[in-house]
Formats: structure tokens, C-alpha cells, sequence
């Protein structure tokens, strides 16, 4: 992109933007919650620099203090803003409007409701042209053209009278960019970019962003919950926890030797360090404290392990025994002689000389629990004005058979309308198959109806993705786990009570959480009392549908660590259904890979994961963001392309096809069937499957990038 | 007369502010458990207008049905010496009609049957629609279209045609005037409700009672129906509101029930003989109550539609 | 959307069946049999019995109702015998002045209502919003009787400024140059369909500004005023369509007895009239053609939604 319609060169030394002490305060109505305080970084051209943290760690707010754009009550309490010496937090109302859309552009999490459902796109991208530059219509349109063909949308100049919904997630945020990149800014802040977005797509759109940066020259504050996210793409990283910065650095310092006791946690709570040992989780005890009277001295100190009297009585600052990290702790953790990233990577990236983790080979002899065969569902698609004649399908799952073993814990992948969620509630009879069967302990249960099947019922529960929507608000805790026992007439209202009481106990909840409602609980809790509804009928086996991804990383590790000891404990079998592999691959002994309906690929999580046989099973694991800076910008240049056809006309043949970069004529004309592979049970659908070596993964991968 | 169908929306949404810990991690929590009751009647009881609304209905109960014992004047006997005083009259403080009858004793008659009247059509629409709405919405399918053409079909006839043609049959009495109004006042609830449904039955804690294996009976009366109470109670309040404004033109019109029955209707349908002659009181009085009772049950509505909210926004 | 609106049409087209069925069988069910009800209590038995046979009422039910479809297509809605009339020449001589009284009506009130919306929501909880916010709740609570009633005391009795009766007779193009004598009618109508239009353009508006596409537009440097003007009206002005057509019928009725009130001949004043003195015929085909006109009203704002909102694309 050679134009520069506004001629702002975006020359001169020193930082783009540097923040000092800011400090923002939203009116609540118990007082002010001080949801950044005292937080300073600079940002230089061509730069991106991470911003990561947990929910409500004042992450957006930082983002959002810069722009001006508080939402109602917010309010800048004190600080800097200093973009090119300038310093917004002063600025009038006036000023303040000439910056957003020129000089800073923004990107927000969720493309669907940050553009204007009602005006067509071309005139939403126009909207910064028209307020900030003095060109003509013709140029603005020929400008909306250009930036739109620079963030990658198709056939710019037709595309420009469509409207929001007529575009896929990842196209809107393609738009989005380019609403924020329109008058060519000197920083582009994105908050949350690919959050709503499915894995293949989110890959798609930071590398989008990635690449304009160096295109363009542009800052970037690239604002996130995932460490895989940005440990890829960041040049350096600002870890907030409770409205301040607890550590600041370069990227690779920062994974290979996090100073600060909360960066390390966090590290130690992602599963996917802990997937080839199958070893339990670290998880940070307790929640984050509440920022309307924030505790005095560290904010960490009541969570962390290592806290002493002097944490908890006087606040640690923000420095570092080396220029360039920085860390708000008086006992740091790590090696502080460490100054070459690459050395300290090698200290702490883990042993991958992977081998199947201890609880496969138990259950290997077991015998199947589940058996789902030749299922399939279709949601037909009506249309017409009077008779709803159908104009077509949308094959949801289309022949999926395979089979779980008692006590094992079975992984189910796949992105958004791949169908694994469809056969989740088949499973647990919430929906009702067209063909095929399922079969628990033997007993086929498709055919069953009335009190049979309900009886069957019992032996299979659901998690939901979002416990909250799971529990009714309006009853009680007790009610809730009592519910269950009620519809199948088990005990008296003596006993459930005391079972009720059994089963908090179980997923570690007090007694008094009986009396209480959902909303009075967290996350994390209201998870557990989803999992202790489940066990309330002694299930033989629970179907969990992405149960931790609507939480932050650490009480993401408190449950499934629940899960895992509950297993243990009861021999449960587990269907855990993810679009996230590595959760997957440290729950599960047997991963399964379904793609627009179809299973591609199946085998022993490890083997999946390390030799995959199928594309997009490769692809998959290329395009999730792993926390690690070297394995991530080794395997950044694959990843699945293009994004995931309609079901409702799958592909013929081999429905990956079209996204696949081995795609030949027989993979139009043949549907491939699941074949073995390699190791005992390892099976992939594909007419040419990828050699052992060719597809090992992340694990060499990780070995080949030094 | 129909409600806004939008419900308002509050401004601020402090609860939604991260960091602003609105949900307490229960070990930091030190109060006694508080019932949800207790905290939709807090916010509401710290809505002003709820409180002047409350406080308006609570007069014209005691008005209108302790009144009378207090206060006795002649509303049996027409005294044509007595007639047409105006307000301030020696016996007669708020004046008196065109056949002697007094104002404020009249007014205390009248509203009893604006009051028994709109509450009990409000409560048989409210509970009838309610039911038919929840059966529709969460059965879905030809059923659905079945229960919705039905209402869609009396819909279409406006409200105060039906009402009148139904009136202009029959010969009204207290509880054939409850039929009427409640018989075209049901379909509001029934449409509303069976909206709220439609989306309640999505949310996953009514689909996890069938994961239980739990039947639809369960999934309507223990679940729909009590998480649309919000909708359906702030609806009530405005069904109170609609049945009285109908009585009123009912009566107005005529259809009420024979006099020497009072009320308010009625009373102003009398008055307007008698602009000409500039007694405004028999018009203003009547007027006032009907006015007040209905912004009153109105002010309820709003206040309690935003103190469920709060509630709900509460997550 | 074509698809949608076909459905849409469909479906009203059902509903106009199953309301006239309901008509028809509301023709079964007036005191006495509809002889006697059509021909009034002075016809003697011979006339009755004569008028049973000529018209099919001792043929089974299916074969009187498709009699009197084919009647009302061939615009045979019966004789009015107290007006001495065709029912049909008489409504055609009234809907169009009831139209005609309503979308005057509507329209001012939407001149009003939608900038007055905006101005509550922008200026929310300042004096401006409470008072204006104090009058739609007293005029939405008013009867439009009372409303009528007041405004003819008010500004022709006490003023002299306007007359307070509509205009009586003549074709459209009198009425419309009778100004003077439109006002108050126009007026009373108007000002209830301000207070509920304007509660909600303010909710709407408020809704509207929270949204995150507002956000975005503040984002790319737009003014407030821009953000309200180009982003935020046309979103929040679209359900007006929806919310139109449903207050419809309340419109319907209001405007009947306004009608009434200041004794102008449309299709309200002549249904009242003619219910007093229980014209079965001319109300039975006043409701029927009401209904029709409501559903079509209905069905015109439904489709002008779908072709406003570009996301309305099937169902």
C-alpha cells in the first residue's frame, strides 16, 4: 500500500504512545471501582505489545482510558496519556475526536455488534474518511476499496453495499480493521480481536494484524485473556492483575522467565504444559479482589504462595534488576542473572520426549461404555410461504460412529458447526438422532421411549458450556441439585437434602451454598454446582460441552482438576467436548477430530496430537495459539486457510477439500473412509494422509525451532 | 390501550463494570442470606414514583372501601333541593349532581366497582394468558399455531368493539363485566408471554430439564413460568390499569351496569350534560380518580419492570 | 423478504377468515335468534318466520356462513333497519372518514412524538425528561373521553377558539378545509399517541445508544450528534413500524370515542350509537370491517418494517 492520503508520515523517535500513572475510576453504586490504577507503558512504532490479564484485571479499561470512551460513570482519575507528546487525557471534547479514527484506530471483540447492523459496510468504513479527511466521494470510495483489499476481504469493490449480517465472523472483523485502519493511524488498538472468533479464523486475523504492522509501520496494542494469543505476535508484553501492571518485558523473557509469582501461576495453569505428564494443574486459590476497596500492599499477596507479612502491608513497585523487565514484586521468582531469552527458554520449556500419559494405558483394556454408530442428524431448512416445503439440510453429524471405554475420558474437537455439540445431546438424549445408535453399557437407547428412556436418562448427564444459563436464576442451590433426584422419584426429601449436602461437598463448595442463588456465585462455582448437579444421579457417565472455556485460565484449571479427581473417585467416563486441543489433549485419553459433521480423524490423545494423519487435524494444532513465543512463530506460516463452508451443501466428497492444501480430483469425487494408522487405534479419513514426520507437530516442532 | 411493548433500559450498568466484583466469591460474603424478594422489593421501594404510585392505590382502597363507613351520605334518594351544589356546599364538599346525590360519597361507591372490577379482570386475563402463552410457546409447532391464530384472530377485533359488542348483548352485572373486559384483555399476556418463552425454552436450564428427564409440565409451571414473573407481574399491573381506562369507557358509553349503581364512568358520562352550565365538578372529580388510579398502577408497573431488571442484570 | 411477506399476507388472510367466522357466529348468538335481533322487536311472527327462510337460517351452520360470505363479498353486509340503510352504503360512506381522522392523528403525533423521544433521551433524568416524561404518563392514563371532554371545555367553551364538534358532513375534501372544527378531535387522538410514542422513542433511542456499534462510531471520531443522527435514529426509529401496528386496535378504539365525543360520523360514533339501540346488523358489519381494516393496517407496518430493516429477510 503505497498511498498515503492524509500525509502523515508517522516519523520521529521516542514511543508512539506513552501512558504515566493512569489512573481510571468508574462510579458504582457502593463507591468507585478503581479499575486502573496507576498503570505506565509506552508503546514505540511498529511495535506490538501485548496487554494480557484475567477478567476484570482493568485490561479494557486501559484500552478503552486511552480512546476516551469510558463507559458511563468512567472517568480518568489522574495520569497521562501522551500520544506523540500530546497528552489525550487533557484534550477537550473537540480535540479528543480529531485523535480517534485519525491518529489511534480501534478493533473491538465482537464484529457483530461493533458495526452498525442497518448501513452498508462501505459506508461504515467511509465513516473515519468523511469526518477527518477533506476528500472527495470518489476518493473516499476508492480509498474504502483500497482498505478493504489491504485487510483481505474478497472482491472489495461488490462487497461495499452489503450489510454486517451478510458477512461471516471473520470477514466483519476484517471489516472492523479496516473502519480502524481507514486513515491510516499511527496505533491500532485491539481489544479482545479474535475472541468471538473460531480458532482457524482467529489465526487468520492475527496474522492479519501482525502483517499490517510491519506493513505499516503502525503500533499496536493488542489487548487479550489468551498468553497463546499473543505470545506469537507481541513483541513485548504487559502482564495486569487488579487494575495495575505486574510485569513487564520483552516476550520471550517473559515465557522463559516470568519474574513475577502471578505470571508464573499462570504459566503452571495452562494445561498445555502439563499434557504430556497428565500432572495436575497449578491453580491460583481464590478470586481477584474486589477494586472498589482494593487491599492494601501487593493485590497478589492474598492469592499467592510465596506472600509474606511485608507483601500484604506495603506495595510492591514496578522495577527490575535489568533494564527492559520489569516486575512489581519484592520476591521475585525465576533466575535473575538470566539475560538471553534463548537460554532461559531452554530451562524452562519442558521434557517433550512424549510418551502416553499413565491413565491411557489402564483403561486400554476396558471395555466400551459408550458406543455411538453410524449416527446421524440433519436439521432440515424450510422455506415457502405456506407449506414449509424443505429447500434443504444442514448435516449437523453425518455417519459418526466410535466408541469410549469404561473410566476413559474421550476428547471431541472441532471449530464452531462441526456438529460435536449435536453429539453431545444425542448423547444425553436431548436430541434425537435421525439414524444410527448409541449404546451405554450395551443398551441401545435411540429406540427407547417414555420412562425407559428416561430411566436410561439417568446413567448419562450434560455440562454446560455456561453454567450460569445452566442453573435456573430462580432457584435455590439446593433445589437446583435436588431437581434431578425429584424427577426420578429418588429418596425422601430427608435423604436429597443430605445428598444435596454429599454432593457440594464433592465439587468443594460450603453447606450454606444450598441456600444461596446462582448470581451470589462465580464462575468457577457455578461450574462446580453444574458438576455436582450431574453426579446428583450417579451417572456412569457425564458429556461436558466445553465446560471451562467461559473461564479465565486459572479457575479454568480448578475445574479440571475437579474433574479429573472426581473421576478418579468414581470411575466416571468423560465425552469432553472442546474446540480448545490442548485442554483436550490434557483431559483425554482418545481424541476425536470432526469436521462439518464428519469424525476425521481418532486415535490415543498423544498420537493425535504429535502424528497427526489427517490436514486439518494438522492444521488445527498449527492454528491454536500455544503459549510459547518459539513453537508459536515457528509454526506460524500454517494453519487451516479459508474459512469453514455452509452445512447446508457440504463439500462432496471429503468435506475438508476445500480448505485443504493437498485437496486432489478423487478428494471431490470420494468420500475417504476412516483408515488405521500407525499406532493402536489411531484412525484418519483421507485419501492422502500425512507421513509420520511430515505431520509431527508441535512437539518437534518446538525442538526444531532452536 | 395498549402498553409500550419495549421495556426500558437503565443507563448506567454499574454491575456490568469489570472488576466491580458485583457478584461477592461467597467466602467474602458476610451477610445473612437475602431472598429475592427482598432485594426486587428494595430496588423498588427506592423508585419514588413506585412509592407515590404505591401510596395512591393504598388510598383508594381505604377511600373507596372504608370511606363509606366513615363518611355517610345519601346515594339511594334522589333530592332535587340538593342538586347541583357546588363544591364546597354546607354537607357537601366536593358539591353535589343533577339529583342531589353527594359528589364524594358517590366517588367512594364508584371507585369500589372500578377497583373489584379491574383487579379481578386483571387477575383472570393474567393468569388465563399467561398459561395459554407458556403452553404455546414451549410446545411449539402446530399447536402453537393453532393457540397464537386464536388470539391473533380476537386481536384483530379491536378491544373496545368486542367489549361493546359483547356488552350490547348481554346485560351487564359486576361479574359478566369481569368476563367481558378480561375476555378481551387475556390475549396481551398470552402474546407477551408466549414471546418470553420462546426464548426461555432455549436457555440451557430449561433444556437441562430434559437432560434429567424431566416433562414438559415441569420444564412450564417450575421453570418458564417463574422466570417469566418478571414480564408477567409488571404486566398485571398495567392489565389493572387497562381494565379500569375500559370499565371507564364502558360505563361511559353506557354499558355499565344500571344505575342506581355507581361509578366513575358513569358519573362523568352525567357530567358532560351539564358543561353548558358550568358544573365542572360533576366532570373533574371522576375524572381525577380515574386519572390517578391509572397513573398509579402505571408509576407500579415501571417500577417494578426496572427492579427486575436489576435483578436479573445481577450475574 | 418477498417470501416473508407472502407468509405474512397468508397468515393475515387466515386471520380475516377466522374473524369473520367469529362475526358470524356472534350472528347465532344475539338475543332472541338473529330474526328478531335484525328485525327488531315489532316484527311479527309470520316476518320472522318469512325472514328465517329467506335468508337461510334453518340451513345447517357451513351453508348459512358460506350465504353470508358470499353476502359480505357482494357487499352485502344487510339492512340497517333502524337507520332505514344499507350497512353496506354506510360504511362505505363512514370508513374513510375514520381513516382520514386517523392518519391525521397519527401523523402529527409522530411530528411530535419521535423528536420529543429523542429529547428525553438525550437530556434522560433532567427536569425536561421528568416533565415530559410526567405528562405522557397523565395523557396515557387519560380516557380519551375525559381528554376530549376537557380540551372542549378548555379551548371552546371557556376560549372560544375551536369548535367542539368535528366536522358533520360532506365528503373528504370538506372535512379537511373545515379546520377549525378538526383541531380538537385531531388533538385529543394525538396527544394519548404522543405519551405512548414517545416513551418509547425514548426507551429505543436510550436502548440504542448503549449498543457497541455507538462505540465504534465514537471510536472513528464521530460527534454525538452524528452518532444520534446517522448511526443511532434509523435504529431506533425502525420498530416504530412494529410498535404502529400493534397499537392499531387501542388506536382503533380511541378513536371511536373520540368520535363519539365530539360527535364526528365515522365508524366509532356510528358503532356506539348503533349498539345503544342494539342495530345488530350495522354493528355486526361495522366490527367485522373494523377488524379486517386493523389486520390490513397490521400487515402494512409489518411489511414496512421487513423492507426497512435489512436484516428482516425470511421469517
Amino acid at each position: 500500500m503505497t498511498i498515503d492520503p492524509l500525509g502523515s508520515g508517522h516519523e520521529g523517535s521516542g514511543p508512539v504512545l506513552d501512558v504515566q500513572d493512569l489512573r481510571t475510576e468508574i462510579a458504582v453504586s457502593n463507591g468507585a471501582v478503581h479499575a486502573v490504577d496507576g498503570v505506565s507503558f509506552t508503546v514505540n512504532r511498529g511495535e506490538l505489545l501485548g496487554v494480557v490479564g484475567e477478567s476484570g484485571c482493568g485490561k479494557t479499561m486501559t484500552a478503552l482510558s486511552i480512546m476516551r470512551l469510558l463507559p458511563a460513570g468512567g472517568e480518568i482519575a489522574g495520569g497521562r496519556v501522551l500520544l506523540g507528546g500530546e497528552d489525550l487525557a487533557a484534550m477537550s471534547d473537540r480535540e479528543i475526536r480529531k485523535v480517534r479514527g485519525k491518529r489511534i484506530g480501534m478493533v473491538f471483540q465482537d464484529p457483530m455488534t461493533s458495526l452498525n447492523p442497518t448501513i452498508q459496510i462501505g459506508r461504515q468504513v467511509a465513516e473515519p474518511l468523511k469526518l477527518h479527511t477533506d476528500l472527495s466521494a470518489q476518493q473516499i470510495n476508492d480509498r474504502v476499496i483500497e482498505v478493504l483489499e489491504l485487510v483481505g476481504l474478497p472482491q472489495p469493490a461488490k462487497r461495499l453495499s452489503a450489510f454486517p449480517h451478510e458477512l461471516s465472523g471473520g470477514m466483519r472483523q476484517r471489516v472492523m480493521i479496516a473502519r480502524a485502519l481507514a486513515c491510516d493511524p499511527e496505533l491500532l488498538i485491539a481489544d479482545e480481536p479474535t475472541t468471538a472468533l473460531d480458532v482457524t479464523i482467529q489465526q487468520q486475523i492475527l496474522e492479519l494484524i501482525d502483517d499490517l504492522r510491519s506493513r505499516l509501520g503502525m503500533a499496536v496494542i493488542l489487548v487479550t485473556h489468551d498468553l497463546g494469543v499473543i505470545a506469537g505476535r507481541a513483541d513485548r508484553v504487559a502482564v495486569m492483575y487488579a487494575g495495575r501492571i505486574v510485569e513487564v518485558t520483552d516476550t520471550n523473557r517473559l515465557f522463559g522467565n516470568p519474574r513475577h509469582p502471578y505470571t508464573e501461576a499462570l504459566f503452571e495453569a495452562l494445561p498445555e504444559n502439563a499434557a504430556e505428564t497428565g500432572d495436575k494443574l497449578y491453580s491460583i486459590p481464590g478470586l481477584p479482589p474486589d477494586l472498589v476497596a482494593p487491599p492494601v500492599g501487593c493485590r497478589f499477596a492474598a492469592r499467592c504462595r510465596y506472600a509474606t507479612d511485608q507483601c500484604r502491608a506495603e506495595d510492591p513497585p514496578l522495577r527490575g534488576d535489568i533494564a527492559g523487565h520489569d516486575y512489581a514484586c519484592f520476591f521475585p521468582v525465576g533466575d535473575p542473572e538470566m539475560q538471553s531469552a534463548t537460554q532461559t527458554h531452554q530451562i524452562r520449556r519442558h521434557d517433550t520426549g512424549s510418551t502416553e500419559n499413565g491413565v491411557a494405558e489402564s483403561v486400554r483394556e476396558a471395555k466400551p461404555l459408550l458406543e455411538v454408530k453410524h449416527l446421524v442428524k440433519t436439521f432440515p431448512i424450510t422455506a415457502g410461504a405456506v407449506l414449509r416445503r424443505k429447500v434443504g439440510n444442514v448435516s449437523a453429524i453425518a455417519d459418526v460412529s466410535f466408541t469410549v471405554a469404561d473410566g476413559e475420558t474421550f476428547g471431541l474437537v472441532g471449530e464452531s458447526g462441526c456438529g460435536k455439540t449435536t453429539i453431545g445431546r444425542s448423547i444425553v438424549g436431548m436430541e434425537k438422532a435421525d439414524s444410527g445408535a448409541i449404546r451405554i453399557d450395551g443398551t441401545e437407547f435411540t429406540s427407547l421411549h417414555g420412562r425407559e428412556l428416561r430411566q436410561r436418562q439417568r446413567d448419562t448427564q450434560l455440562i454446560f458450556q455456561d453454567a450460569y444459563a445452566s442453573l435456573d436464576p430462580r432457584m435455590r442451590v439446593g433445589s437446583i441439585l435436588a431437581e434431578p433426584l425429584v424427577i426420578h422419584g429418588v429418596g425422601t426429601r430427608a435423604s436429597r437434602t443430605e445428598r444435596v449436602n454429599e454432593l457440594l461437598g464433592e465439587v468443594g463448595l460450603p453447606r450454606s451454598a444450598a441456600d444461596r442463588y446462582p448470581h451470589e456465585f462465580s464462575g468457577g462455582q457455578r461450574q462446580r454446582i453444574g458438576l455436582a448437579r450431574a453426579l446428583a444421579l450417579q451417572p456412569k457417565l457425564i458429556v461436558a460441552d466445553e465446560p471451562v472455556s467461559a473461564l479465565d485460565v486459572s479457575i479454568q484449571a480448578q475445574i479440571l482438576n475437579l474433574m479429573s479427581d472426581l473421576r478418579r473417585r468414581h470411575g466416571l467416563t468423560y465425552v469432553f467436548i472442546s474446540h480448545d486441543l490442548s485442554v483436550v489433549r490434557y483431559l483425554a485419553n482418545t481424541i476425536g477430530v470432526m469436521y462439518l459433521g464428519k469424525l476425521v480423524e481418532i486415535g490415543p490423545a498423544e498420537a493425535v496430537y504429535n502424528r497427526p494423519h489427517h490436514p486439518y487435524t494438522r492444521g488445527l494444532i498449527d492454528t491454536i495459539p500455544v503459549a510459547d513465543p518459539w513453537a508459536s512463530r515457528a509454526k506460524n506460516e500454517d494453519g487451516v486457510r479459508g474459512e469453514l463452508p455452509s452445512a447446508v451443501n457440504p463439500p462432496s466428497g471429503c468435506r475438508f477439500r476445500t480448505r485443504c492444501p493437498f485437496a486432489q480430483e478423487i478428494c471431490a469425487k470420494e468420500e475417504p473412509r476412516l483408515k488405521s494408522y500407525g499406532t493402536e487405534g489411531h484412525r484418519a479419513a483421507c485419501h492422502f494422509p500425512l507421513e509420520v514426520g511430515v505431520g509431527a507437530a508441535a512437539g518437534d516442532g518446538m525442538a526444531a525451532s532452536n | 390501550m395498549t402498553t409500550p411493548p419495549q421495556p426500558e433500559q437503565l443507563q448506567p450498568i454499574p454491575d456490568l463494570v469489570p472488576g466491580a466484583a458485583a457478584t461477592k466469591p461467597l467466602e467474602q460474603q458476610d451477610q445473612p442470606v437475602r431472598p429475592m424478594w427482598r432485594m426486587v422489593l428494595q430496588v423498588f421501594l427506592q423508585n419514588k414514583l413506585a412509592v407515590v404510585g404505591l401510596g395512591v392505590v393504598v388510598f383508594f382502597v381505604l377511600f373507596c372501601f372504608l370511606g363509606p363507613l366513615i363518611y355517610h351520605s345519601n346515594q339511594v334518594l334522589s333530592n332535587l333541593r340538593t342538586a347541583d351544589l357546588p363544591p364546597g356546599s354546607p354537607g357537601f364538599p366536593l358539591g353535589s349532581d343533577d339529583v342531589g346525590f353527594d359528589e364524594l360519597g358517590r366517588l367512594m361507591v364508584g371507585g369500589q366497582s372500578a377497583l373489584e372490577i379491574g383487579l379481578a379482570a386483571a387477575a383472570i386475563a393474567t393468569v388465563f394468558g399467561s398459561l395459554w402463552g407458556a403452553v404455546a410457546g414451549y410446545l411449539g409447532g402446530w399447536v402453537d399455531a393453532v393457540m397464537m391464530r386464536i388470539v391473533d384472530t380476537f386481536l384483530a377485533i379491536p378491544s373496545l368493539f368486542l367489549v361493546l359488542l359483547l356488552a350490547s348483548i348481554i346485560t351487564p352485572t359486576e361479574g359478566l363485566l369481569i368476563l367481558v373486559i378480561a375476555f378481551s384483555a387475556w390475549l396481551g399476556p398470552a402474546r407477551l408471554v408466549r414471546g418470553e418463552t420462546l426464548s426461555l425454552r432455549t436457555r440451557d436450564y430449561v433444556q437441562a430439564v430434559k437432560m434429567m428427564g424431566g416433562g414438559n409440565r415441569r420444564a412450564i409451571l417450575r421453570h418458564i413460568l417463574p422466570n417469566a414473573i418478571g414480564t408477567i407481574v409488571v404486566n398485571a399491573t398495567f392489565q389493572v390499569a387497562d381494565a379500569i381506562l375500559t370499565l371507564a369507557a364502558l360505563t361511559f358509553l353506557g354499558f355499565g351496569i344500571a344505575p342506581p349503581h355507581a361509578d366513575w364512568g358513569g358519573m362523568l358520562s352525567n357530567g358532560t350534560n351539564f358543561t353548558s352550565n358550568g358544573y365542572w365538578w360533576m366532570i373533574i372529580w371522576p375524572g381525577l380518580c380515574i386519572v390517578l388510579i391509572v397513573v398509579a398502577f402505571n408509576f407500579l408497573g415501571d417500577a417494578l419492570r426496572d427492579a427486575f431488571e436489576v435483578r436479573l442484570r445481577k450475574r | 423478504m418477498t417470501g416473508y411477506i407472502i407468509r405474512r399476507v397468508l397468515q393475515s388472510l387466515l386471520v380475516v377468515i377466522l374473524v369473520s367466522i367469529v362475526t358470524f357466529l356472534l350472528t347465532d348468538l344475539l338475543p332472541g335468534g338473529p330474526a328478531r335481533a335484525i328485525l327488531g322487536p315489532k316484527a311479527t311472527a309470520q316476518q320472522i318466520q318469512d325472514f328465517i327462510h329467506a335468508n337461510g337460517y334453518d340451513r345447517p351452520l357451513p351453508v348459512q356462513y358460506g350465504i353470508w360470505v358470499n353476502n359480505i363479498l357482494h357487499g352485502n353486509f344487510g339492512y340497517s333497519v333502524k337507520l332505514n340503510q344499507s350497512v353496506g352504503d354506510l360504511i362505505v360512506d363512514r370508513l374513510p372518514k375514520t381513516i382520514v381522522l386517523m392518519a391525521i392523528s397519527i401523523g402529527v403525533a409522530l411530528i411530535i412524538a419521535v423528536p420529543l423521544g429523542i429529547y428525553q433521551a438525550r437530556r434522560r433524568n433532567t427536569i425536561g425528561d421528568y416533565t415530559v416524561t410526567t405528562l405522557s404518563f397523565i395523557f396515557y392514563a387519560m380516557p380519551s373521553f375525559l381528554l376530549g371532554l376537557l380540551l372542549v371545555l378548555v379551548f371552546s367553551t371557556d376560549l372560544g377558539w375551536f369548535s367542539p364538534t368535528a366536522p358533520q358532513t360532506g365528503n373528504i375534501g370538506q372535512i379537511l378545509s373545515q379546520f377549525n372544527s378538526l383541531v380538537l378531535p385531531v388533538a385529543t387522538l394525538a396527544l394519548i399517541t404522543i405519551a405512548t410514542f414517545s416513551r418509547y422513542m425514548r426507551s429505543s433511542v436510550m436502548e440504542n445508544l448503549a449498543q457497541e456499534y455507538v462505540r465504534t462510531a465514537l471510536a472513528n471520531g464521530a460527534t454525538d450528534r452524528r452518532v444520534m443522527v446517522v448511526h443511532v435514529l434509523r435504529n431506533a426509529l425502525i420498530p416504530i413500524a412494529t410498535l404502529l401496528g400493534l397499537s392499531l386496535p387501542a388506536l382503533v378504539a380511541g378513536a371511536a370515542i373520540t368520535e363519539s365525543v365530539f360527535n364526528y360520523p365515522g365508524m366509532g360514533y356510528t358503532f356506539i350509537n348503533e349498539a345503544e339501540v342494539r342495530d345488530y346488523p350495522t354493528i355486526l358489519g361495522i366490527a367485522l370491517v373494523i377488524s379486517v381494516a386493523t389486520v390490513i393496517g397490521s400487515l402494512l407496518a409489518d411489511i414496512a418494517y421487513a423492507a426497512l430493516d435489512p436484516r428482516v429477510k425470511y421469517s
